[in-house]
């Protein structure tokens, strides 16, 4: 039987029907999972992130046009919805300021549902300011082109290199701190 | 990881201009990631990578990291609700409708353009009278205000006649109570001062009872003290 594309599933979803979304939401749930785990550290915070994550696309999902695709659409929904989520959570932390580690942040990695190398790598990512952290996720577990992070970020695609390329200078420290 | 390909066919036209030189760290690091390089500035990447060595390194950390990410595992989601998710809007109520307020403006501006406009519609047998500037006729008002006024006159002539029989008959009343209390008030005064003479005529009565008790009594003993007096007439008085 053929898989339903999303265009077809999202008409289904907008005209009422249950099951087309969930199967639509089912198709997605682990990558906004793990977006959520790597943006926030914490498996509850990856949870509730999900969640609004979701609840915007639906109300949105009428706005949907079609243009680009929906991958890309959702995550630049996620990715307002974890700015967001950053400023309710830490409103005296600008996107751009290198978060102070925290030990509950740390911890949240050794979380069930985290294995060892994932471990490793959230809580590398924790240490990276806001801004620098959404290229990385974007970049490297989005698989988006520079152009595309630019479109989902509201950045120019020059910028978003410099991010990626100031990131990778914090990165180098903290895998070699890992692997140490 | 990107993979190196010589793309020279896809590069950007006006990346192409730009000069081996003019090409930041972060300019060559993007077409690299991007996989856009074309000969040329694969030439300079792979010269930078060999000569700048912190350049290299950032490009080492990216390969590292790329693998990390690619051995990411991507574990089942735990149980969540999804359902809550599917936030459908609740059917609008009729009295929600949209158009209501509209409705109500409208309305609002019809009964204004009427009292404005001074409408009036009148029938007679039917008994439907809307009228806003109330201009009825000047004879109409003359008898519906003599109407009244007769009216009030004969409400206030009833009232002043019902007051006047009222006051006539609290006069006489009051006369006649008045002319009673003088009658009894004059019967037992004169009473009191008949009682009063009658008292004073006793008691004058009494006191000469008394005088002359006591002047037989000195009498007597005059006779008795002196009884040779009585014989030769010197008895004094």
């Amino acid at each position: 039987m053929f898989e339903k594309t999303d265009e077809q599933l999202i008409a289904k979803a907008l005209k009422g029907n249950k099951q087309a979304w969930l199967n639509l939401l089912k198709r997605y749930e682990k990558q906004i999972y793990h977006y959520g785990m790597r943006m926030t550290g914490k498996n509850e915070d990856a949870m509730d992130l999900m969640q609004e994550v979701f609840i915007s696309v639906f109300r949105n999902l009428s706005t949907y046009r079609n243009e680009g695709s929906f991958k890309s659409w959702m995550f630049r929904i996620a990715h307002y919805r974890c700015i967001e989520f950053y400023r309710r959570k830490k409103p005296m932390q600008g996107l751009d300021d290198t978060p102070e580690i925290e030990s509950e942040a740390m911890s949240a990695a050794d979380s069930i549902h985290t294995s060892q190398e994932n471990k490793q790598l959230i809580s590398a990512m924790q240490q990276l300011p806001l801004a620098q952290k959404a290229l990385v996720e974007l970049k490297f577990f989005g698989q988006f082109t520079f152009d595309e992070i630019a479109e989902q970020t509201g950045i120019s695609a020059n910028t978003a290199k410099s991010r990626l390329y100031g990131a990778l200078e914090k990165l180098k420290t903290l895998i070699e701190v890992d692997y140490a | 990881m990107p993979k190196h390909e010589s793309q020279s066919g896809g590069a950007q036209p006006d990346e192409l201009r730009i000069s081996q030189s003019e090409l930041s760290h972060e300019q060559l690091f993007g077409l690299w990631v991007d996989q856009q390089l074309n000969d040329q500035q694969r030439h300079e990447f792979e010269q930078r990578c060999l000569e700048n060595e912190p350049f290299a390194e950032k490009i080492q950390t990216f390969n590292m990291f790329s693998m990390q990410s690619e051995h990411y595992q991507s574990d089942e989601v735990p149980s969540w609700d999804r359902v809550s998710t599917f936030d459908t809007p609740e059917k609008v109520k009729w009295w929600q409708w949209q158009g209501l307020p509209t409705l109500s403006f409208a309305t609002s501006m019809l009964a204004i353009v009427m009292v404005l406009t001074g409408l009036q519609v009148q029938t007679n047998d039917g008994a439907v009278t809307i009228s806003f500037t109330g201009k009825q006729s000047e004879r109409k008002i003359d008898n519906l205000v003599n109407d009244r006024l007769e009216e009030f006159q004969k409400t206030q002539q009833l009232a002043l006649t019902n007051y006047t029989q009222t006051i006539q008959q609290q006069q006489m009343d009051t006369s006649t109570q008045l002319t009673q209390y003088l009658l009894g008030a004059s019967r037992k005064e004169r009473r009191e001062d008949f009682a009063e003479l009658i008292k004073y005529v006793n008691e004058q009565r009494s006191d000469d009872q008394l005088f002359y008790v006591r002047q037989l009594n000195q009498l007597q003993k005059d006779i008795y003290a002196e009884p040779d007096l009585i014989g030769s007439g010197n008895i004094n008085e």
